[in-house]
């Protein structure tokens, strides 16, 4: 996986949660791994098309989502209601927009699903392909959010 | 239509020739709904409606057709996207004010709605001094 594919998503998310959150966002080492390790609770899929195939998922505990949701909308979250989805789907639309400008910048294209939300406990997501993951792991001071890449080449 | 500015020079909904500017908002996110709302109404705007999708929009504009002075659409939306609706709209009032709203800072598609009509457009992150700033750029 080549680092100009990648790092426009790591600089775009480190970006917008430090503008929407306002916290002292981190960002933690870069690992692999391997396909079919759990999630932590909520996995914000977007699948990607263009120079490359594959997905980014922003994966997260519930407790993050509440945290990071509370903050965005000045507002206490106790469950995981209609608002919150819709807030950690607007995030992550936020993360692919911002990258979106930066690839075109590199002049690469790349297309976007609107992002499909996940919830449960042992959430395991399979592909069937060779790929391994990149995870990106980025403190946001309410909790990790793992943005977890894997891409293919076309 | 012209609008009343304060006296740092920041929009306010309320128009020269009295009453309030009605806005409607076709987002497909109920977050982007609740901000701009909030936004919009901090500076006396009235909200006349808002819509998840584009066709629901579009059915809300056609019912208060004539009542409505600005239009922020979303461009990424299910059932109908944000570029359908602003032809649609633009077809059924050419004089109202649409301004995309978009995650998507692509070249293209915002080129697009400004060829269709859109009299601009802002991009996500919605930021409340960013919004209002914006508003009375396209408003003035």
């Amino acid at each position: 996986m080549r680092i100009e594919y990648i790092n426009p998503f790591i600089e775009a998310a480190f970006d917008i949660l430090n503008e929407v959150l306002q916290t002292n966002v981190k960002r933690n080492e870069l690992y692999l791994k391997k396909l079919g390790d759990s999630m932590k609770g909520v996995a914000v899929v977007i699948g990607v098309t263009g120079n490359v195939s594959g997905r980014i998922v922003f994966d997260m505990t519930e407790d993050t989502a509440l945290n990071i949701a509370s903050k965005m909308n000045g507002e206490k979250f106790t469950k995981f209601d209609d608002m919150v989805r819709s807030t950690i789907g607007e995030l992550a639309n936020m993360v692919t927009g911002r990258s979106v400008t930066r690839l075109e910048k590199e002049n690469l294209s790349f297309n976007f699903t609107p992002p499909t939300i996940i919830t449960g406990e042992n959430i395991h997501i399979y592909e069937f392909s060779d790929m391994e993951a990149l995870i990106i792991p980025i403190d946001t001071g309410l909790g990790i959010v793992e943005i977890n890449i894997a891409f293919k080449e076309n | 239509m012209a609008i009343i500015f304060d006296e740092n020079g920041l929009p306010t909904g309320r128009k020269v020739e009295g009453g309030h500017v009605r806005v409607l908002i076709v987002d497909d996110s109920q977050f982007v709904i609740k901000h701009l709302t909030q936004i919009f109404m901090s500076r006396d705007f009235e909200i006349a409606g808002t819509a998840e999708n584009g066709k629901a929009g579009l059915e809300l504009f056609k019912s208060m057709k004539g009542q409505i002075d600005l239009v922020t659409l979303d461009i990424t939306m299910p059932e109908m996207d944000g570029i359908e609706t602003l032809k649609a709209i633009r077809e059924l009032d050419p004089n109202v004010t649409v301004v995309m709203i978009t995650a998507l800072g692509t070249v293209e598609s915002v080129k697009e709605a400004i060829k269709l009509g859109a009299k601009g457009y802002i991009v996500k992150p919605i930021d409340r001094e960013k919004v209002i700033e914006r508003i009375g750029q396209i408003l003035k």
